[in-house]
């Protein structure tokens, strides 16, 4: 055993937790260097070896294992430095990637174009084969033309390729011989069969998953490899890891190898985070939000489980590419501390979704930035100390908040500037509530029975409000709250998900055939425990499968109790099971009804690091801080408490009206709220009665 | 819970955080029917609203909903519920598809629930309406476009009738409906979501009402009705004044006259009144076929043509529709239909041809305002297809690829429109699941090069696809508009490339099918289906010549088509040659003066 690090690198901040041998947790922030994230990695490093009181080599040499979480595959798509990628796909469907799968939102907004195909019709070539729904060749592979296409593929200087025919995840030796003849035609050249990346069905997803996944190969290849020479240069020589768009972790070179799976690499930390912190009760629900400075990203634990989802968009639903692949369930909207108030013609309070941004930032930044934002509303709340912000690393200038709100906010309005203040923070808690409310109603979860798990640097100071809001009885931050997907990172599994396509009705239920798919799969979650997963000390295997009613379009994950079906009654245990998780969803069921399965799943978790969350290093400095005057929701000025949070001994009561501060965030306990630590260092508030607003 | 706080008026701030959350209810019963339907026209195409009303039949909520559903209608529908049900209470719910009634079509199947609050007193209605995949007519399709009257339609007519009583079905009528509707296993998992999706709603607005409090949120409606009605007229009073007419003109189908049926629509744009009205009073009576407008369609498509052509952020609910006016007359075919007229394909075909002509109207007040025509429906690629398969029968609404939307002053059309009544809301069909549900196989969907209507803004190409039944015979309704007149463009913006249908015969012919039919393909056949492109919007020698390469790089416009429509030559290594691009647009500039 030695130190484990944990990277998240943000669009302003890369955060990093380690971990001793003792499970003493250290948490440090060094700024983002957009054009070289790794720089920021050994920054941060760098900074903790000091705090250390170690040579930066010495201290990585310490190190066992780094977990990194990574937004360079989604910033290589918006800012367009993927590969040049050549799609090819079934005769006939030359334009899957362009019709996508319709749908839009702002059915009277004609502003926004229609997206461009993730690739190019340019870049697209029919390949004369056809398969069908059985997996039957209804048209032969035509080899001669295959080595046609990629001689023309070769002279349009393609750098990636992605294969895509339909039903190939049922029969793929239609790509697999493609996969072959781009070996021989095009050596070198990267390339993704969909059948591999993402054996599910319907069409678009897959190709789009496969495209996505060709075009970051050269680019996340680069990066990975940078990444591991850097480390080892400096001195580290334990295992690399990536954090993946699913909630585990890769190899760092296998994920080169699969770089679709971290496109969501960031947000998917926070509700495993949140469910290692929170859930002292394994069936309890966590409605996990992580707020940082333009999104607010909201994500669910329901029974210990975390939902996933595969309708996962690059950037705005409709407006965008679905990446197709499975992902930790998160809904993100532009709302965070960087949020920009306004006021319409009409008169009308509008907050977000337009953000400051890390640059020019919120006016009280004194940066150059004028347009009020919710940061700016709490310090002229006085939620932020202007002398203690991010620990006394950065004054804030209040005079100037005050100014902005008033001017854009509290004049049209014809509203006192504190009464301006209390609205946009109102206003913007109302925005996220609705998000959370989006993803609980899709998720069927019900929020006043659930636990609300705020992270992220500026969720402390709306997190009551929005509990209350919700109904929910409970407000947590954990401890590493303010780098909540770091320390998620911290303690995630190496996992890998496996899925095969196999279509039954429980009315015909083909035992023997389910059997032979599932033991596929064991076989292949076995290979990977033996292989990337070795030496871990505990394996488990998570069965599922996705099903519907017959005639349902939409499929729900259901766990699975066995992994090989020996009677009739284990199919039983499978409906029935389906029937309650449908109920549990949607909060109806048809009891009678029989159901089919569309594809099974097999998710391996490998035990690497510990699987229990440390705490940080005590700290020495007293609790209780000087009291200043704060205006709380709903209520007028008075001088409120002021906690230090790291200093709060377990046990102790804090009652509302306070403010809890750390050196990274700032926690605002309503007056009718109280608050104690636990024994894992959470900060507990109790959200006493219901308030109108 | 003291309603003294009510006198006082509400601010921006209220206004906003209550808006959002009537918006957060009507989303969550969107969500909630989403997901729990049953058919694939809902699920998958998502053809439903979800909308609330004030107990005054005030449109307030309609979060993303389908313009031709909700627009006008819900206001006329509520209105049935209360006048055939003086007393509501507390666990009633109405079933409704009355096109004399303020519904959009047979087909549509609505749900309404009034919120009864604690003292009995009606406050709000929750509307929730989902496109069947079938509604018992006389034939398996939902769009009867040859049927001579409601009769012959055949579907049960529901004028706001009790379906919940103390929150219990009423079997009685859910046994009628299960004995008309085919597939009623389908039908009534559709039912249980739209159910579920309105009692949401009313769930939902009862624990707001106890929070709020009810007279509370009724200031509020009041305020955010003049909020909206304020942003309107700021819009309307910056509008050139003006009054045009413009016609559009269907297909002429069975029952049709032989030359089609011309819709003319006038415009009136009163920046002094802030008032835009619409007069459809002078078209043709009703026709003994399926296409006559509903009177909740004839008022919700011009203001379609209106609202795609201005400020999209102005809210439309009671408020800003107090703003517009439509002329309507009794028995028109864009009007107020009588009983037994059919309005079976009310939502589509005509409808169509008036919401275009009122946008198109509204681009030739002024530079930078109003749309081309959107390309028609609903072509073979949009059908009803239904047949047996080994002994078991199959009916459902497939979505493989329709396509044509209109040139805008700001964009190209936006591809997956449909039409121009459903904004593109709808989604398109997967070939694998449709292959997968369906004993279809499809054998091609792509789009048709050089089918845009040319413009500054072009239109959306054309859609092709080719299907075909699997080991049996398959029947394929449709209603195919725009084979003979294409979406027009504005504002010397082209006209997109016509519709057409066929089928492919055993030895590869292709062979014309009509474009108003329920057509049988054979097990060796295959359903050919041509989708129009929509209409250009500006003249097209005015196109960045940027946007012309890049489409002819895409594939989408051919070389020659470049130079001679859009007056963009491009040299051998396929980049735009400046100066015959400059000579050639200024010989057609030249031409146009």
């Amino acid at each position: 055993m030695g130190l484990r690090f944990a990277i998240d690198t943000g669009g302003t901040f890369t955060d990093l937790m380690v971990a001793t041998e003792e499970g003493v947790l250290t948490m440090h922030k060094a700024p983002t260097t957009p054009s070289d994230p790794v720089a920021g990695v050994i920054d941060s490093l760098r900074i903790a070896a000091e705090a250390a009181g170690e040579d930066l080599g010495a201290f990585l040499g310490r190190g066992e294992i780094l977990v990194h979480g990574t937004t360079h595959a989604i910033n290589a798509i918006v800012t367009g430095s993927t590969a040049r990628t050549a799609f090819l796909t079934t005769q006939g469907h030359p334009d899957t990637l362009v019709f996508r799968e319709g749908g839009r939102i702002e059915p009277f907004n004609f502003t926004v174009p229609y997206t461009e195909p993730y690739v190019p019709r340019a870049l697209t070539y029919e390949v004369p084969e056809r398969i069908t729904v059985s997996g039957a060749i209804k048209m032969p592979l035509d080899e001669d033309a295959v080595v046609a296409i990629l001689a023309k593929v070769k002279a349009a200087r393609v750098e990636a390729i992605g294969v895509s025919f339909l039903w190939s995840m049922v029969n793929p030796a239609h790509e697999i011989a493609v996969g072959a003849l781009i070996a021989k035609h095009l050596p070198g050249v990267p390339y993704t069969l969909s059948h591999e990346v993402n054996p599910s069905i319907r069409e678009y997803r897959r190709a789009s998953s496969t495209c996505i996944d060709a075009s970051l190969k050269p680019v996340i290849g680069a990066y990975m490899r940078g990444l591991e020479k850097r480390l080892r240069d400096a001195g580290f020589r334990g295992r690399v890891l990536v954090v993946t768009s699913q909630g585990g972790v890769m190899d760092a070179s296998r994920a080169a190898e699969a770089p679709v799976h971290l496109i969501n690499s960031g947000p998917s930390m926070a509700p495993v985070a949140a469910k290692a912190y929170g859930a002292g009760d394994a069936a309890e629900t966590l409605i996990v939000g992580d707020a940082g400075g333009t999104t607010f990203d909201v994500s669910l634990v329901r029974r210990g489980r975390i939902p996933r989802t595969r309708e996962t968009w690059l950037g705005q639903p409709f407006r965008s590419h679905m990446t197709g692949m499975p992902s930790v369930d998160v809904k993100s909207i532009g709302a965070g501390g960087g949020s920009i108030a306004w006021v319409d013609a009409g008169g009308l309070l509008h907050v977000g979704p337009k953000s400051a941004g890390a640059a020019p930032g919120p006016v009280c930044y004194n940066r150059g930035g004028t347009k009020p934002t919710l940061t700016d509303a709490a310090v002229a709340l006085g939620f932020i100390d202007t002398e203690f912000f991010l620990g006394g690393k950065m004054s804030l200038n209040k005079t100037l908040a005050l100014e902005a709100i008033g001017a854009n906010v509290a004049a049209p309005l014809g509203k006192t500037v504190e009464q301006a203040a209390e609205a946009i923070v109102g206003l913007a808690t109302e925005h996220m509530v609705q998000a959370i409310m989006d993803i609980t109603v899709n998720q069927g979860i019900d929020p006043t029975q659930a636990t609300f798990v705020a992270g992220g640097g500026a969720a402390g100071l709306n997190c009551v409000a929005i509990a209350r809001r919700l109904g929910c009885k409970r407000v947590l931050v954990t401890e590493a709250g303010a780098a909540l997907s770091a320390s998620g990172a911290l303690i995630s599994d190496l996992t890998t998900h496996l899925q095969a396509m196999f279509h039954v009705r429980s009315d015909a239920f083909d035992i023997e055939g389910v059997n032979k798919v599932l033991a596929g799969l064991k076989g292949s979650c076995e290979a990977f425990a033996a292989g990337p997963g070795a030496g871990a000390k505990a394996i488990e295997i998570d069965w599922s499968t996705e099903a519907r009613y017959i005639d349902q379009a939409w499929e729900i994950e259901v766990p699975l109790q066995v992994s090989n079906f020996t009677a009739d009654d284990n199919v039983r245990a499978l409906v029935a099971d389906f029937h309650r998780m449908h109920q549990d969803i949607f909060a109806v069921s048809d009891e009678g009804a029989e159901i089919e399965t569309v594809s099974w799943n097999a998710a391996v978790r490998c035990r690497i690091g510990s699987g229990t969350p440390g705490r940080l290093a005590v700290d020495g400095r007293p609790a209780k801080l000087a009291s200043r005057p704060v205006r709380f929701l709903g209520a007028n000025w008075i001088n409120a408490d002021v906690w230090r949070l790291e200093s709060i001994r377990e046990g102790q009561n804090l009652a509302g009206p306070a403010i809890v501060e750390s050196d990274f965030t700032s926690i605002v306990i309503d007056p009718d709220a109280k608050a104690w630590r636990d024994a894992s260092g959470n900060l507990v508030i109790e959200v006493l009665a219901e308030r109108r607003p | 819970m003291t309603d003294a706080s009510a006198i006082d008026s509400m601010d921006g701030a209220t206004l906003a955080v209550l808006t959002a959350r009537f918006e957060g209810i009507a989303r969550k019963m969107a969500n909630t029917l989403h997901r729990t339907g049953r058919s694939g026209i809902l699920t998958i195409a998502r053809d439903f609203s979800c909308v609330v009303l004030t107990a005054k039949h005030e449109l307030l909520a309609t979060a993303e909903s389908l313009p031709n559903h909700v627009l006008r209608g819900p206001e006329i529908m509520t209105r049935t519920m209360t006048d055939n049900h003086p007393r509501l209470k507390r666990g009633d719910a109405f079933l409704h598809n009355s096109p004399y009634h303020g519904c959009t079509h047979p087909a549509d199947h609505s749900i309404l629930i009034p919120v009864i609050d604690d003292q009995g007193v009606h406050r709000f209605t929750v509307l929730a309406k989902a496109h069947q995949a079938d509604c018992g007519n006389s034939l398996p399709t939902t769009y009867m476009g040859a049927a001579v009257d409601v009769y012959n339609e055949g579907a049960l007519i529901f004028p706001a009738v009790k379906v919940q009583d103390k929150y219990q079905h009423v079997m009685d009528v859910i046994r009628m409906c299960r004995l008309r509707i085919r597939v009623p296993d389908q039908w009534w998992g559709d039912y249980l979501a739209t159910l579920g999706a309105a009692r949401v709603g009313e769930r939902e607005i009862l624990a707001l009402g106890a929070e709020i409090g009810w007279n509370r949120l009724e200031e509020y409606s009041s305020q955010w009705f003049d909020y909206s009605e304020k942003r309107m007229i700021e819009v309307i009073r910056a509008l050139p004044k003006g009054r045009v007419t413009r016609t559009s003109t269907h297909d002429a189908f069975p029952g049709t006259p032989v030359e089609g049926v011309t819709i003319k629509a006038t415009v009136e744009v009163k920046p002094d009144e802030a008032m835009i009205e619409v007069d459809m009073t002078d078209n043709p009576d009703s026709m003994p076929n399926g296409l006559n407008l509903s009177e909740a369609c004839s008022l919700s498509t011009p203001m379609i043509g209106i609202f795609n052509s201005i400020d999209h952020t102005v809210p439309k609910n009671e408020g800003s529709f107090r703003r517009i006016k439509i002329h309507l007359r009794d028995g028109c075919i864009v009007g107020r239909p009588r009983h037994p007229t059919s309005c079976s394909v009310a939502t589509t075909n005509i409808a169509d041809r008036v919401a275009n002509p009122v946008q198109a109207a509204m681009a030739e007040l002024a530079d930078g305002l109003g749309q081309a025509e959107t390309g028609a429906l609903i072509p073979p690629s949009c059908g009803v297809v239904s047949g047996v398969h080994d002994g078991k029968p199959f009916v459902n609404e497939i979505y493989l690829g329709c396509t044509g939307g209109a040139g805008t002053p700001w964009t190209d059309g936006w591809l997956t429109i449909l039409h121009v009544g459903n904004a593109g809301m709808c989604y398109q069909d997967s070939i694998e699941i449709d292959e997968l549900r369906h004993p279809i196989f499809v054998h091609a969907r792509r789009l048709i090069p050089d089918s845009e209507g040319a413009g500054r803004f072009r239109g959306a190409l054309g859609a092709y696809s080719e299907f075909a039944p699997v080991d049996c015979a398959m029947t394929v309704a449709y209603v195919s508009d725009g084979n003979v007149n294409p979406a027009l463009g504005a504002r010397k913006g082209l006209s997109g490339a016509c519709s057409a249908q066929y089928r492919r015969r055993a030895d590869g012919s292709l062979e014309p099918v009509p474009a108003c039919a329920e057509v049988v393909i054979g097990p060796d056949e295959t359903m050919v289906s041509i989708s129009g492109g929509g209409g250009g919007y500006g003249p097209p020698h005015e196109r960045d010549p940027a946007r012309v390469l890049h489409d002819v790089r895409e594939g989408w416009v051919s070389l020659e088509r470049a130079a001679s429509v859009y007056g963009v030559v491009l040299t051998a290594e396929a980049t735009v040659d400046l100066q015959k691009t400059i000579a050639a647009r200024h010989e057609m500039q030249r031409q146009t003066v």
